[in-house]
């Protein structure tokens, strides 16, 4: 199936595109957003409105010496930021920015995107690991339990949304969703919304949940070592895999391409972008959580209401199927 | 002051003006009751403010002054350690906050606090433990009691000699500022 | 990496193997600074840690050493007036204050009153940009980026007022003996008066903004409770001793200045932990605008420096003197021993930042790491007051 290939290459070269571009983009929102939140302006001597402020911190990035402390273990160092970015792209390849407009058509889209993600805490902790560095040590171990334990609640969420649509195909998911606000899944799984929000940015590590490189406990966590292109590395990852997050919640809940009057991959762009925009927010409003503290939320809030929620949608579920075979 | 003390083996005793020198007790002692005086003065809710070491052709004056939480007024308690054999007993087992006062005064001036659980320097580097910035050129020091206060005496040891003998005839705190130059 | 297993004993300094004697044989040892986000310049924690939890503590200091108690033995009393506004950048003022009010009492020296109002009143303006850099940075220890933001805003306003006079904006050296070195221009006052309410009016915002914040209550609450009975044993002032419920202030406990003349609360609270210290220090904030408001109204005309005030070769006579001032972080005192000689043979500066950060090694001992560094923020350490 030369097509097929053809349409994963084209697809893949646009992604890793996309990604490099809308990491730069998040860097300039992120920095003027946060700007604005705490009174100041942002970058803006760079380009107009500092436009051009990321492709100097690119460029200074791409600049630096690539450094690796004594003793640290070179494959392994290396391998982690690589590691940590190289999933991102294949997670983007099942994502439907409209009706069609996807790279992979698989019907298990959901779960490879998933199962990728998971990934993302090897590299993290690879590069704490792997780095010599106690802190780095730290912050990995956080981030392994961190992960581990924010993947359940959002594993659970995700799946009511799947037992409401019936299918894991993310084409499908997006289908059976309408036009308009009242019709998408929010409306029908809004405690899942908010679980798989939550355990989003535990598992994107972006703050309040950002322990594995909480800056004032562990000076930079599991990139403590990490210069040049092997910090770029992880720091375009975060923001790949926020926009992962964010289009599969999109997805999921807000009706993906669906919207009046737009055609649908910009109602797609839009819905993501003010998703990321409230990760931005929240990011530079609330202080960090404690370590424990975050452990308490998941096991003793997420997990159980999760759980909650997704047997109701499973009762429902099958009331709903009962009531129509019964008509 | 004088009750808190009762019993004792005291050197000197005596009342100071506060409003002069900023303190209303002065206290000499042997290094021998130094421990029994910081824990009379714990049991009677001071709090140790801070310990200095001031180096006198005497000796080195280890004082400790101590304040009040409820009241006003200060307590300066004051043990004359010998140049050659500086070693006073530590009181950081009665006070905690002393154990990095006492750790501070020996990297000044070298002044050794026995049974200090972790005399080691503090501020100053470790390599140069055994350089005492502080400690004056024997010429240049001064004597006790042209600095301290001599108070009003309540009692005094006969053979405590510190403070005693031409210190009246000074008169350096009634004189005011007339050493100005 | 098993080859370098033993590395850390082999690579650390004195300070970490003097530690590591104690340690327990699974435990990690992890140096905290002196180079750390969260420890304000170079305070260096050494802590031994079981998984995140803290067994043991011990603080490192000297890496901001400076030694102003030598540089006191070689300079005379004017001269070493700028070292005092070097001890604390936050509030350079107050040990300005401490020094000169001990000499002054060693000399006898009487300040003019309006003198005095003036050292209240910057004294104070120089207090509440102390406690404002402390909340801006306490609350970056805690993660949140944005209110240090706000509090420099309006810090700056505070640098600005205290421009005018003193001519400089961190490291003060205003205050002379036996007054001050400018009078408060009229401009100045004006800017006063229009600083007051409007720092009144950010108060509130301050609260909503964040210390109602149920992420910021959950992690300050019932952390690094100290009791009063701990800040004796330490010797701990300020707002560490206020915020276990000990009511003391040196204002009030050793009144100085015009401070018996104006109104104003001490607050305490009983809470004992961070969230306690961190009430009283917004609290505080409050009230020195009070006492600043009243101040100035109260100021009277007349001289800003007293008669004859002392030249940079003044000799300070014999005698001996120790002073004490509140501080943004508690009781700074001075004890002066002069000899009659050029300098003064003996000056002690009393760090309160010092009396406090040493009790961190108990109440932090058994916390994690996370609560760690906000007990140590909680503490409002200024190292270069601490290291002298």
């Amino acid at each position: 199936m030369p097509a097929e290939l053809i349409r994963i290459l084209i697809g893949l070269v646009a992604v890793a595109v996309s990604v490099g571009l809308i990491g730069l983009v998040m860097v300039w929102v992120e920095r003027k957003v946060a700007g604005h939140v705490q009174r100041r302006p942002g970058p803006y001597e760079v380009g107009p409105y500092g436009l051009l402020q990321p492709l100097a911190d690119a460029l200074k990035l791409v600049g630096k010496q690539l450094f690796m402390p004594d003793n640290a273990d070179p494959i392994l160092f290396w391998l982690a930021p690589v590691l940590s970015f190289l999933p991102v792209l294949l997670l983007f390849l099942p994502l439907p920015l409209g009706d069609g407009l996807f790279t992979l058509d698989v019907n298990l889209g959901l779960l490879l995107i998933l199962a990728f993600s998971g990934l993302a805490v090897l590299s993290l902790l690879l590069g704490g690991w792997a780095s010599n560095n106690k802190y780095g040590l730290l912050g990995a171990a956080r981030a392994v339990a961190q992960s581990v334990a924010y993947e359940i609640p959002l594993l659970l969420s995700v799946l009511a949304v799947a037992f409401v649509s019936g299918s894991l195909d993310l084409a499908t998911v997006v289908k059976e969703q309408g036009t308009w606000p009242w019709n998408w899944n929010i409306m029908t799984q809004p405690l899942a919304f908010l679980i798989y929000i939550v355990s989003a940015l535990g598992e994107t590590n972006r703050a309040p949940f950002d322990l594995p490189e909480a800056e004032s406990e562990l000076t930079a966590g599991f990139h403590t070592e990490y210069s040049g292109m092997g910090f770029g590395l992880f720091f375009l990852a975060e923001y790949a895999n926020m926009v992962v997050v964010c289009s599969v919640a999109t997805v999921l809940f807000l009706g993906g391409w669906h919207g009046p009057v737009l055609p649908g991959p910009v109602w797609f762009v839009l819905k993501v972008s003010l998703l990321m925009l409230l990760l931005v927010f929240f990011r530079w409003t609330y202080p960090r959580v404690r370590f424990d503290q975050l452990l308490n939320i998941n096991w003793k809030w997420l997990m159980p209401l999760a759980v909650a929620n997704l047997m109701l949608t499973a009762f429902f579920v099958k009331l709903a199927q009962y009531a129509v075979v019964k008509m | 002051m004088d009750a808190l003390f009762q019993g004792l083996s005291l050197d000197y005793l005596a009342a100071c003006d506060y409003a002069k020198t900023g303190k209303t007790w002065q206290v000499f002692l042997p290094a021998s009751s130094l421990v029994k005086a910081a824990e009379r003065l714990r049991v009677a809710d001071w709090h140790l403010e801070d310990v200095l070491a001031l180096d006198c052709a005497e000796g080195f004056v280890v004082t400790y002054h101590f304040a009040h939480f409820d009241k006003p007024g200060r307590v300066a308690i004051r043990v004359l350690a010998p140049h050659d054999a500086p070693n006073v007993p530590s009181i950081s087992h009665v006070f905690d906050g002393a154990l990095w006062h006492e750790r501070e005064t020996r990297d000044f001036h070298g002044v050794i606090f026995e049974g200090h659980p972790n005399l080691i320097p503090l501020l100053l580097d470790p390599d140069m433990a055994d350089c005492f910035p502080l400690r004056k050129e024997p010429k240049s020091r001064a004597k006790t009691r042209e600095m301290l206060e001599v108070g009003e005496v309540v009692y005094c040891r006969p053979s405590f000699t510190l403070m005693t003998p031409d210190a009246p005839a000074e008169g350096q705190e009634s004189g005011g500022p007339a050493a100005t130059a | 990496m098993t080859r370098y297993a033993d590395m850390d004993q082999v690579a650390g300094d004195f300070y970490t193997n003097n530690f590591a004697k104690t340690a327990k044989e699974s435990s990690l040892i992890l140096n905290l600074g002196p180079q750390h986000p969260s420890t304000h310049g170079v305070l260096r924690v050494i802590v031994e840690m079981d998984g995140e939890y803290i067994l043991r503590a011990e603080p490192v200091l000297g890496y901001l050493h400076r030694m102003h108690e030598k540089m006191a033995e070689v300079k005379t009393a004017a001269q070493f007036i700028p070292n005092m506004g070097r001890v604390d950048y936050g509030h350079a003022l107050a040990w300005n204050w401490a020094f000169l009010g001990a000499v002054e009492k060693l000399a006898g020296i009487e300040v003019p009153e309006r003198a005095e109002y003036v050292r209240t009143i910057t004294c104070e303006l120089n207090r509440i940009a102390s406690h404002l850099l402390w909340w801006g940075a306490y609350l970056l220890d805690l993660g949140a980026f944005t209110p240090i933001m706000y509090a420099f805003d309006d810090r700056e306003k505070v640098l600005d007022i205290l421009q005018m006079p003193t001519g400089s904006r961190l490291t003060y050296s205003y205050y002379r003996i036996g007054g001050v070195a400018l009078d408060l221009s009229e401009d100045c006052l004006r800017s006063i008066r229009e600083f007051i309410p409007w720092m009144r009016s950010r108060l509130p915002m301050y609260k909503d903004l964040v210390s109602d914040n149920i992420i910021l209550r959950k992690r300050i609450e019932g952390v690094g409770v100290i009791e009063p009975e701990l800040c004796r044993r330490y010797g701990a002032t300020g707002p560490v001793a206020r915020g276990s419920g000990i009511n003391y202030d040196v204002r009030r406990a050793e009144p100085y200045s015009v401070y018996p003349k104006v109104d104003f609360i001490v607050p305490t609270s009983e809470l004992k932990d961070a969230r306690g210290r961190y009430d009283v220090r917004m609290i505080e904030i409050e009230q020195s605008l009070r006492i600043i408001e009243q101040c100035v109204e109260q100021m009277p005309e007349g001289d800003i420096l007293v008669k004859g005030a002392p030249k940079p070769s003044w000799k300070a006579p014999k005698g001996e003197a120790y002073f004490a001032v509140e501080g943004g972080r508690g009781k700074i005192g001075v004890y002066v021993a002069s000899d009659g000689g050029k300098n003064i043979y003996r000056t002690k500066l009393r760090a309160p930042g010092y009396s406090n950060l040493s009790l961190f090694a108990e109440v932090s001992s058994g916390t994690i790491l996370a609560d760690a560094v906000a007990i140590l923020g909680s503490l409002d350490l200024i190292i270069p007051e601490i290291d002298r």
